[in-house]
C-alpha cells in the first residue's frame, strides 16, 4: 500500500501532496434495556488527498473508492489551483519520518467472536438493570476497532500505523413518577479485548447513583467554592483552556493572538497544564499525527504562565513556532486540524489530598464526574454527573443538576489548590470540533479547587 | 445495486431491505476573510438488513465493489445474535411527488460557490472582526428497496452557507453565527437576510450590560430554542416511549402544552434538505402531527419500534451505511395557532416582536452546553452564549456571565407569545417564543 501511495504522490503535479488511506475493521454491540439493539461487524475504508501549490490554497479530496486514487490526486490539484491566496500558506519544516508504528493490541479484537462481545456487554448491562426496579432503561454499548492508517507525503514521509481502540459504556436511567435521572459509565482505551474485562462493579455504581439522584435536591444556583474531582477537572481543562491553546484559534486572528500571548499569566503558580500525545498507552496517544509529525509532551501553562500551544505544520509556520504533532483527523473523510491528545493538569504537592482541599470551606460544592462540556471561546459550561454540598469542611448531601458555567480567565485564576492525587480518566466518547466527532482524547487531573465558580440550578 | 443485494439475500433469509446512497460534496472555506481551501468528497455505501428465523441483522459496507454474498453472510451472522422482531416490510406503494433536486444547486460550479462566499465575506467585513464563511453543496442519490417489492429512488441537492463573525476586545470574545440551509440555491434576498441577521445581532451585542437576576420573561429566538425543543424531540420519539423513559408516554390525548402550540414532522415541505418522498425503510413520506394545539397526538416510529409498539411506522426510518435503521425526524415545525405557513422572516428583527411588554428580561440566542445532562427530563441549566438584556421593551445590550435554567415541559404549558420571525434553522422551523418565569442567575 505504501508503494501505491508513493507512486500516486510521485505522479502528483502539485508542490506538496499528502495521501492518507485508512482501513478500519470494527465491531459493535448495543443494548437498550434488556433488548439487544445491534451486533455487527463493519469494514470501512477510504482515502484522503491534500495538496498545496505556491500562491494557492489547499485542495482536498476524500473518497471511498481507492481505485480513484490517481484521479483524486489530480482533482485535488485542480481545486488547489482554483483557490488563489495573497498570503501564502507555508508548512513548518519537519524531518521526514519512515516508520511502522504498531500500538499494542492487548487481545486482538478481530479474533474474538461477536457472541463473546455480546456476552460481555450483557453482563455490564445486566449489572445496571439488577440494581433496582427504579432503573427503567439502560443504553449500553461495546465498540472496538483496529484501524490501519497509511500516510505518505511528497517530502519523503512514509508511515504505517496500527491503532486499536475499545470502548464500553453504559447509561442507567432511573425513573420515579415524573423524575428521571441518569448515571453514566464509560471506559475508552487504545487497547484491546483484555483491557475491558471485569468492570461489573463500575456499572453497578453508576446505576445506583442514578437511583440515589431521584431523591437528591437540585443544587441551588449561586457562586460557591467548588472542588472538581479528577474526571471533571480533566474535562474542565480540556474544554475551558485546551481549545484556546489550539493554535488555529489564534494564528489568523491578531486580537486572539494578543489574548493568548505567551508569557501571559493565566493562573496562580500552582497551575501546570500540558498535552502529551506521546504518553504511553492512553486513548489520545498516537506515535505520529495525521501530518506525519511525531507527537510530544507540550507544556501549555507552567507555574501559571502561558508557555505553549498546540500546532499543525501550518499554524506553526504562521506563528514561527515548532509543530507539536497535534494535527489530527477523525477519519479519511476529514482534513487534519489542530486537536488535543492527552491533556492534563499536573499534580500538586505529593501527599496533598482531597481533605486538605475542603477543610476550610464553610459552604461549597464538590462536583463529580462529567456528562459533558462545551466552550464558546472564553465562556464554558460543563455538566457534572452528580455533586455533594460541602458544609463546614465536610462532604454533606448528594445534589443534582450541577452545571458549572464561567469565564475561562476568571476561573483559571481562581484555581487556588491542587491535590497530588493525579489520575488519567480514560473515557469513551471524544472531542468534537469543526464537524469532526468523536476524536479519541484523554484527560488527566488531580482534585482541583476553584475559590469561586458559578453553579447553575434553581435560583 | 439494491436489486443485486436483495437478489443475493433472497432464499438465504426470510426477508430483507436495503439502502444504497452515493453522496458528492463540494466545499469552499474562507478563514479570517480569506479563501483557504476547496475540497470534494465522494462516498458511496450499502446498508442491508435481513430477517432470518425471525431475528434481525444488519451489515454495511463502503467497499467500491461490494460483494453481495459476503454482505448477506455478514448480515446473517449479525441476525444470529439478534432479537426476535415481528417486522413486516412494506409492500410497493405510490410515493408522493415532492421536489428534492434543484438543477441550480447541482450545476453550481466551484467558482459560483467561491463567488457566493466572497460576497458574504465582503459584506460582513469590519475592523477588528474575523469573518469565517463556509459553503458546501451536496448532491446525493438514494435507493431503497425490500423483498416485499417496494422500491424508492430519488436525487437530492443541498446547500449550506454558514457565516460567523468573531470579535475579540481584550478578554471579551463575541461570536455571532448564522446559516442558510436549503435544497435550492439561496436567492440574493436570502444572502442579504443572512448578512443582516449577523449584523443585527453583532451590533446589539457591542455594549455589555449587567445581567438581570430572578425568575424572568425570556424570549428564546429560533436558534436559542434548542434547549427547549430538544427534550420534546426526545420524548416524542417512539423509542423512548417504548423504553419507558419518555415523560410523554401514556399521555396521548392530554393537553400538556399551551393550546396554541403544534409540533409537526413534515418530510413533504418542498425545498428542504430533509424532505424526501420515501423514508430509508421504504415507507412513503407523510406529515405527522405530534402535538396539535397543546394536545399530545402521536409519536414518531420506524418499522422496528412500530412493530414492537403494535402501531404503524410514521415514515421516520433513517439509516446510514453502518448500523441498523433508527428513528429520525425529517423537518420539524413548531407552530403557533395561526398555523403560520413558513414565510420569509424579517431576520433583522431580534426578539420577533415579543419584547415590547417586557419590563426586565432576556433574549436568548445561544446557550452553551445544550444536549448535555439529563435532556429528556426537560430540566436545563445553561450559561448564555449570546443573550441580550431587555429593559422597558428595548434591547439594552449583551449580557455575559449569566445562566438560564428551567424545565421545558413546564415552560411550554404557558407561552407568553409566538414571534413573527418564524424561520428555518437546519431542519427545524420555529418562531421566537416568549416564556415566562425562566430562572436567570448571574455571577
Amino acid at each position: 500500500m505504501k508503494d501505491r501511495l508513493a507512486a500516486a504522490v510521485t505522479q502528483s503535479r502539485a508542490d506538496y501532496t499528502e495521501i492518507r488511506v485508512e482501513r478500519t475493521w470494527s465491531s459493535a454491540v448495543a443494548f437498550r434495556g434488556r433488548r439487544l439493539e445491534t451486533a455487527t461487524v463493519s469494514e470501512d475504508q477510504g482515502g484522503f488527498v491534500r495538496v498545496l501549490n505556491k500562491g494557492c490554497g489547499w485542495g482536498i479530496a476524500s473518497f471511498t473508492s481507492l481505485d480513484e486514487l490517481p484521479a483524486m490526486v489530480a482533482r485535488a490539484n485542480e481545486l488547489s489551483r482554483a483557490v488563489r491566496v495573497d498570503d501564502p500558506i507555508r508548512l513548518a519544516e519537519t524531518r521526514p519520518q519512515l516508520a511502522d508504528a504498531i500500538l499494542e493490541l492487548d487481545g486482538d479484537v478481530r479474533g474474538v467472536p461477536l457472541a463473546e462481545k455480546k456476552k460481555l456487554l450483557d453482563r455490564y448491562n445486566g449489572a445496571m438493570l439488577a440494581v433496582s426496579n427504579a432503573v427503567v432503561d439502560t443504553q449500553s454499548s461495546y465498540r472496538d476497532e483496529v484501524s490501519e492508517v497509511w500516510y505518505v507525503n511528497s517530502e519523503g514521509t512514509s508511515l504505517y500505523q496500527l491503532r486499536p481502540e475499545v470502548v464500553v459504556s453504559g447509561t442507567a436511567i432511573a425513573r420515579r413518577n415524573g423524575t428521571i435521572e441518569k448515571g453514566l459509565e464509560s471506559i475508552g482505551l487504545r487497547k484491546g479485548w483484555n483491557s475491558v474485562q471485569n468492570f461489573e462493579n463500575q456499572f453497578r455504581v453508576v446505576a445506583q447513583r442514578a437511583v440515589d439522584l431521584l431523591d437528591a435536591p437540585r443544587v441551588r444556583g449561586a457562586a460557591y467554592p467548588v472542588i472538581l474531582d479528577n474526571e471533571l477537572a480533566g474535562v474542565f481543562i480540556h474544554e475551558a483552556f485546551g481549545h484556546l491553546s489550539e493554535a488555529d484559534f489564534v494564528y489568523e486572528n491578531p486580537q486572539a493572538r494578543e489574548m493568548m500571548t505567551l508569557g501571559r499569566r493565566f493562573g496562580k503558580p500552582v497551575l501546570n497544564v500540558g498535552d502529551n500525545g506521546a504518553a504511553k498507552g492512553l486513548r489520545g496517544t498516537l506515535p505520529y499525527d495525521d501530518e506525519g509529525t511525531p507527537t510530544q509532551d507540550t507544556a501549555l501553562i507552567k507555574e501559571g504562565i502561558l508557555v505553549g500551544r498546540l500546532h499543525s505544520r501550518e499554524t506553526a509556520a504562521k506563528l514561527g513556532e515548532r509543530p507539536t504533532g497535534n494535527a489530527r483527523a477523525i477519519s479519511f473523510r476529514h482534513p487534519p486540524i489542530v486537536r488535543m491528545t492527552n491533556t492534563y493538569i499536573a499534580p500538586g504537592k505529593k501527599g496533598v489530598g482531597f481533605n486538605d482541599l475542603i477543610t476550610d470551606i464553610k459552604l461549597g460544592v464538590y462536583a463529580c464526574g462529567a456528562f459533558g462540556g462545551q466552550t464558546m471561546l472564553e465562556n464554558f459550561s460543563f455538566t457534572a454527573g452528580w455533586g455533594y454540598m460541602i458544609r463546614d469542611g465536610k462532604v454533606a448531601e448528594l445534589v443534582k443538576d450541577v452545571v458549572l458555567a464561567g469565564n475561562l480567565f476568571q476561573t483559571l485564576d481562581r484555581i487556588d489548590h491542587i491535590a497530588g492525587d493525579f489520575t488519567w480518566n480514560q473515557m469513551g466518547g471524544g472531542c468534537g470540533k469543526g464537524g469532526q466527532f468523536p476524536l479519541p482524547v484523554t484527560e488527566g487531573a488531580p482534585h482541583v479547587r476553584i475559590e469561586e465558580a458559578l453553579i447553575g440550578g434553581d435560583v | 445495486m439494491i436489486d443485486r443485494v436483495l437478489d443475493a439475500a433472497r432464499g438465504k433469509v426470510d426477508g430483507a431491505d436495503a439502502l444504497w446512497r452515493r453522496e458528492e460534496r463540494t466545499a469552499v472555506a474562507f478563514e479570517s476573510g480569506r479563501l483557504k481551501a476547496a475540497g470534494i468528497s465522494e462516498e458511496a455505501g450499502v446498508n442491508l438488513r435481513v430477517l432470518a428465523d425471525g431475528r434481525m441483522g444488519v451489515a454495511g459496507t463502503t467497499a467500491a465493489k461490494p460483494d453481495p454474498t459476503e454482505l448477506v453472510a455478514r448480515a446473517r451472522a449479525s441476525a444470529e445474535l439478534g432479537e426476535v422482531v415481528d417486522l413486516a416490510f412494506p409492500a410497493a406503494s405510490k410515493l408522493p411527488p415532492i421536489p428534492t433536486f434543484f438543477d441550480r444547486t447541482a450545476n453550481a460550479s466551484l467558482d459560483d460557490l467561491i463567488r457566493m462566499g466572497r460576497l458574504l465575506v465582503e459584506r460582513l467585513a469590519r475592523p477588528d472582526c474575523q469573518v469565517n464563511v463556509a459553503v458546501q453543496r451536496e448532491v446525493a442519490d438514494t435507493g431503497v428497496g425490500n423483498t416485499a417489492g417496494a422500491r424508492g429512488e430519488y436525487r437530492t441537492t443541498g446547500i449550506a452557507v454558514t457565516a460567523d463573525i468573531t470579535r475579540i476586545a481584550g478578554d471579551d470574545v463575541l461570536m455571532v453565527y448564522d446559516q442558510y440551509v436549503g435544497a435550492d440555491m439561496p436567492s440574493d434576498a436570502d444572502l442579504e437576510g443572512l448578512v443582516r441577521s449577523v449584523e443585527t445581532r453583532l451590533t446589539a451585542a457591542l455594549k455589555i450590560v449587567t445581567p438581570p437576576d430572578g425568575a424572568l420573561p425570556v424570549v428564546f429566538t429560533p436558534a436559542g430554542l434548542a434547549a427547549i425543543v430538544l427534550p420534546l424531540e426526545q420524548a416524542l420519539s417512539g423509542k423512548t416511549v417504548l423504553q419507558g423513559s419518555s415523560p410523554l408516554a401514556g399521555k396521548v390525548g392530554e393537553t400538556l402544552f399551551d393550546e396554541r402550540l403544534s409540533i409537526i414532522d413534515d418530510p413533504l415541505t418542498p425545498g428542504r434538505p430533509a424532505s424526501r418522498p420515501v423514508d430509508d425503510e421504504c415507507v412513503p413520506s407523510r406529515c405527522t402531527g405530534l402535538v396539535e394545539r397543546g394536545v399530545v397526538e402521536r409519536f414518531v416510529y420506524d418499522l422496528e419500534t412500530a412493530a414492537r409498539a403494535k402501531t404503524q411506522s410514521t415514515g421516520n426510518g433513517r439509516r446510514g451505511v453502518f448500523g441498523k435503521p433508527h428513528i429520525g425526524y425529517t423537518n420539524v415545525l413548531f407552530r403557533g395557532a395561526d398555523g403560520g405557513v413558513p414565510h420569509a422572516a424579517p431576520l433583522q428583527m431580534l426578539g420577533g416582536g415579543l419584547i415590547g411588554d417586557i419590563d426586565d428580561g432576556l433574549i436568548v440566542d445561544d446557550l452553551i452546553g445544550v444536549g448535555q445532562g439529563n435532556v429528556i427530563s426537560g430540566a436545563f441549566s445553561h450559561p448564555v452564549g449570546l443573550a441580550y438584556r431587555v429593559q422597558r421593551g428595548e434591547i439594552t445590550g449583551r449580557v455575559k456571565d449569566a445562566a438560564v435554567a428551567g424545565n421545558a415541559y413546564d415552560l411550554l404549558k404557558r407561552i407568553g407569545g409566538f414571534g413573527t420571525d418564524g424561520r428555518w434553522l437546519g431542519a427545524r422551523w420555529s418562531p421566537s417564543l416568549l416564556l415566562d418565569g425562566v430562572s436567570v442567575a448571574r455571577r
